[in-house]
């Protein structure tokens, strides 16, 4: 624990409260809007709870409840947290602040195979496709980006980030040399695709997020203990007998995977993975026994606040929350980061 | 005399495509023995120490912990024989001193484990042997080197191995807290435990350690007490200039000096041109 900072037990309620309320938002504003008390209400009577009996629900709310805005806040909750949670342990992995998965080659091989969907019309026979070729196509990029850097059953910290960069490229190229000869509503649907979205996400997108994502993050937070001990490098943790190439490699496959499921639901959100772990490691201090939980709370509350505001603030229209999440972190992080400044000195 | 715990046998390690630092090193360490490596830079003595704890696979030869070949333990038995401290550890995010010398109680704990009462009394007593307990809180990046090494030293203790490898535990600190680095080291050796430890402070070298190990030229020149390893002719071979060893009468421990090269009158054209005064100076 950092000095001078709030009490954990404090914070995680008050993170939790947040992200109840931040949920309960999202779920009550929109073009529609349905009153905090009919959403609990609603829950309590399908709940078969003796509560809010006597609230009234319209049939409209209650369709618009569950049809639309409970699934995108539940993508968002679940997108947001496994975003904050495997950037923390990215970062952890690498000891640098500014790692993402991203450096590794998840969102480039998502974008290949989802421009590959686009490409071949795939993504229109099945709502499916297209998540399962970007899925499909991270996970390949991150495989590439480790057997390029493995050297004799290890793999060298620094011979890892380059050749993340060097697969960037190279599928950054794949993806362009695709969209040049792509049509104009192909091109459309990528652009679309790129700027990460929570709009018409539906239960099967719940259906989807929620296996890999629930269960990454609870091995994450179940191995902080050892992210504590992988972030000191190499050395230090072969000093203290950590098998560190298996549980790197091992915490870098769960982080991957949890990445690139959140990606391929919802469209490359940047910033979260980056930004999150770096505003709760600010707050709550560098222990990831406390830093996990707080990026996965942090990080799903978040993304649904970016989403509900982008939906609000320029309503009818909505502002994608890959859009928004940028617009409202920058700030936030920029003033973290000089306030931490100040505290330093 | 004491058991063996650390035996090298026809050691050989390097770097990389590059040949040998060191090749052939065999030697034997018994327990409560307080060993220095010594030698001039370069020589090969942080080598030599990452080969034995296996954080460099030795290239040739075995090392035995104990009677038993290193290469068959797991990481988490090697941790839980010996100890390392390595060179310049760079410590990222802010951990603070209590979370660093905690990381010592890793190879005691389960995988699924955490830290119980028994870990956080040792992690104090650790703290408090090395004077770092009202530092507990702060971040190591906020602190002095003197309390970082001692911090580093806590957590290496609260590792609580028969063996502890310490690669130069004291450079760069002042020489009080230098000395203070060397007595703790002595005290724990008189309570059974076996330190080897890079050290280039010749002097101290020689008042603290039970025995000398000079690293030159690939292999260990000289190994013994400090007294026949500190002499004249072995460090002026190894450090390749003129070196005098002279017994100060009043601590009664070796002090070094080196000799200045003879004068071949080159010194003070190259002085000249140094400094700039040349005689085609316009």
């Amino acid at each position: 624990m950092k000095i001078g900072r709030i009490p954990p037990k404090v914070f995680f309620l008050l993170m939790a409260a947040v992200f109840v309320l931040v949920a309960l938002l999202s779920m009550s504003w929109g073009q529609i809007d349905i009153p905090f008390k009919n959403i609990v209400a609603l829950f309590c009577q399908y709940a078969g709870l003796p509560f809010f009996a006597d609230v009234v629900v319209t049939p409209e709310q209650e369709a618009v409840l569950f049809h639309i805005r409970l699934p995108r806040t539940l993508v968002g909750l679940m997108v947001g947290a496994g975003l904050g949670a495997s950037g923390t342990v990215m970062q952890g992995i690498f000891s640098n602040p500014l790692a993402d998965p991203g450096i590794i080659g998840v969102s480039s091989g998502a974008a290949v195979g989802a421009v590959a969907a686009i490409a071949f019309g795939l993504s229109e026979v099945s709502l499916f496709a297209l998540p399962i070729c970007a899925l499909v196509g991270s996970l390949a990029a991150v495989t590439l980006t480790v057997f390029l850097a493995m050297r004799h059953g290890k793999i060298p910290m620094m011979t890892l980030l380059l050749s993340g960069v060097v697969v960037g490229m190279m599928l950054g190229a794949v993806t362009a040399g695709i969209l040049t000869v792509i049509s104009e509503q192909k091109l459309q649907q990528y652009l679309f695709w790129t700027i990460g979205g929570l709009d018409y996400r539906r239960w099967e997108h719940v259906a989807m997020g929620a296996g890999p994502i629930l269960l990454g993050a609870a091995v994450m937070i179940l191995m902080a203990r050892h992210l504590n001990i992988l972030v000191l490098g190499d050395v230090e943790a072969k000093a203290v007998g950590m098998p560190v190439a298996k549980y790197r490699l091992g915490m870098m496959t769960i982080a991957s995977l949890v990445t690139a499921t959140g990606v391929c639901i919802s469209g490359n959100i940047g910033f979260v993975g980056l930004v999150v772990p770096h505003m709760m490691r600010l707050i709550v201090g560098p222990d990831h026994r406390l830093l996990l939980p707080a990026s996965l709370l942090a990080g799903g509350a978040f993304l649904v606040f970016c989403d509900t505001v982008g939906r609000v603030i320029a309503a009818p229209m909505e502002v994608r929350v890959g859009i928004m999440t940028a617009f409202i972190g920058t700030p936030y992080f920029l003033w973290l980061l000089r306030r931490a400044h100040n505290v330093m000195r | 005399m004491n058991e063996i715990v650390l035996q090298a046998e026809k050691l050989a390690a390097g770097y990389g495509r590059h040949k040998n630092v060191l090749s052939d090193v065999s030697f034997e360490v018994r327990r409560g023995e307080m060993v220095g490596l010594i030698g001039p830079n370069g020589a090969g003595k942080s080598t030599l120490l990452k080969t034995l704890r296996g954080i460099l696979d030795p290239r040739a030869g075995s090392v035995l912990l104990n009677g038993r070949d290193a290469a068959t333990m797991t990481s988490r038995e090697f941790a839980l024989e010996v100890a390392y401290l390595q060179q310049n550890v760079e410590i990222a995010f802010g951990y603070s001193v209590r979370e660093i010398v905690t990381t010592g109680r890793y190879p005691h704990l389960e995988w699924w484990e955490k830290e119980g009462p028994a870990d956080e009394r040792i992690v104090d007593a650790c703290m408090e042997y090395t004077g770092v307990r009202d530092l507990a809180h702060r971040s190591v990046d906020m602190i002095s080197g003197g309390q970082r090494q001692r911090v580093l030293l806590a957590k290496v203790l609260a590792q609580q191995t028969p063996l502890l490898f310490l690669d130069e535990p004291a450079t760069g600190l002042d020489i009080f807290y230098q000395e203070e680095i060397f007595r703790f080291c002595r005290e724990l050796c008189a309570q059974g435990k076996t330190v080897l430890m890079v050290i280039h402070e010749l002097s101290l070298a020689a008042k603290f350690c039970s025995r000398l190990m000079l690293v030159g030229d690939h292999r260990i020149v000289a190994d013994g007490k400090p007294e026949e390893v500190m002499t004249s002719e072995y460090l002026s071979r190894c450090y390749g200039v003129p070196v005098r060893v002279v017994r100060n009468p009043l601590t009664g421990t070796a002090e070094v000096f080196a000799e200045p090269p003879p004068d071949d009158g080159q010194r003070a054209a190259l002085l000249h041109a140094i400094l700039g005064n040349g005689e085609d100076e316009k």
